[in-house]
């Protein structure tokens, strides 16, 4: 068992004074992200944010800004990553089990709660609507998320030039025209996507070396 | 209901993709295809996953749950649990491939083709749902408040599901 002092010793590249770090007061930070980061991934960092950086001060902007980018290349999640990457910081294994954990339990709880209350009520014609408007909500969000989620590539791909441009449009479109058409595997479609974006990327910057 | 073959087919959803609605277009074509979910239970599952804490993808768990009640919804927490991890090696070998063109190329790829998909799979979810008037006029706004950021995703959610209670 890791005891307090280790915890001390990790944090000690920290310029300003920050809390000591016990596993109970990291399980309770994580918990309490857990309880009320309503408002999806924007909320949650948010709060990590606020917990970690700013009010106990057990890592620096600058550490956070490294773990989000480093969670870029990582599957799944990217605030799991994260949680994963401080919790290792903090405290090491037993860091990234309690951060996991203080994280998941209260919010996979109240999801499976409120799921569990929905398939009581779902019959209820209000209710329905009510989803119903919500699902219409998320669609418009949803659309919205991806178009951040693109907007970047496209804006950076016209930098890089017509090729690099072109390409971005053309795994867009060709993987929709493959899924519909084809129905292929999804993960097959990942996999060619991303394996054409490489060696585009690879080719164009091998080119204006070459320049 | 194999156990295995539900658990691989929402870990490799998640495995292959990236953020929280990342997991959708495979989630969906496994699920239609084995029977196991309905379009309406993945539009109830996203409303549901967005009304409560913690990350976008716990929608997922949702889901499982909606489909495969609590033995579903674990498998569905602890799938959700492992891919992440692989950061762990990701954190090893960063410093070396974080700026490699291909690198960035691989990455990119990949969200241009979850992008695209998730388009395609919502359009449907959202043709499924019903499509009137009234539910266009919330999506269009709903994407213009995200888009612009005047609102949180929180209160716009609030305010539609409000606008469903009282013309529902």
């Amino acid at each position: 068992m890791i005891d307090q002092h280790e915890f001390k010793a990790r944090n000690h590249t920290s310029p300003t004074v920050s809390d000591s770090i016990t596993i109970n007061r990291l399980f309770l930070a994580w918990l309490r992200i857990g309880f009320t980061s309503f408002g999806g991934g924007a909320i949650t960092q948010y709060l990590i944010q606020e917990s970690f950086i700013y009010k106990h001060k057990w890592i620096t902007a600058e550490e956070y800004a490294n773990i989000i980018a480093m969670c870029q290349i990582a599957p799944g999640i990217n605030i799991i990553a994260y949680t994963i990457l401080i919790g290792k910081r903090l405290a090491g294994s037993l860091g990234i089990f309690v951060s996991l954990m203080g994280l998941i339990l209260p919010s996979a709880a109240i999801t499976i709660g409120i799921s569990a209350i929905y398939t009581s009520i779902s019959d209820v014609s209000r209710v329905q609507s009510s989803l119903r408007s919500v699902f219409a909500a998320i669609f418009g969000i949803a659309l919205a998320t991806n178009w951040r989620n693109a907007r970047p590539i496209f804006v950076s791909n016209r930098k890089r030039g017509s090729l690099a441009f072109l390409a971005t449009l053309g795994i867009m479109i060709g993987s929709a025209i493959i899924y519909i058409f084809l129905n292929p595997p999804v993960v097959v479609l990942y996999l060619l996507g991303g394996i054409c974006g490489a060696l585009i990327y690879w080719y164009v910057a091998k080119k204006d070396q070459e320049d | 209901m194999d156990w295995i073959i539900f658990f691989w087919v929402v870990l490799k959803s998640i495995l292959f993709s990236t953020g929280g609605f990342g997991p959708l277009p495979s989630l969906h074509a496994d699920f239609i295809a084995h029977g196991w979910a309905s379009e309406k239970q993945f539009t109830e599952a996203l409303a549901i996953g967005q009304i409560t804490p913690g990350p976008n993808g716990l929608w997922v768990v949702s889901l499982c749950y909606l489909v495969a009640g609590l033995p579903g919804a674990v498998l569905a927490c602890i799938a959700l649990l492992l891919p992440p991890l692989l950061i762990l090696i990701v954190q090893r070998v960063h410093a070396r491939i974080a700026h490699h063109p291909a690198t960035q190329g691989l990455l990119d790829g990949v969200v241009l083709v979850i992008v695209s998909f998730s388009v395609i799979v919502l359009t449907g979810m959202f043709r499924s749902n019903g499509v009137d008037i009234g539910m266009v006029v919330i999506a269009v706004i709903s994407a213009g408040l995200a888009i612009t950021r005047c609102l949180s995703a929180n209160t716009i959610l609030v305010f539609a599901a409000l606008v469903g209670l009282i013309v529902g």
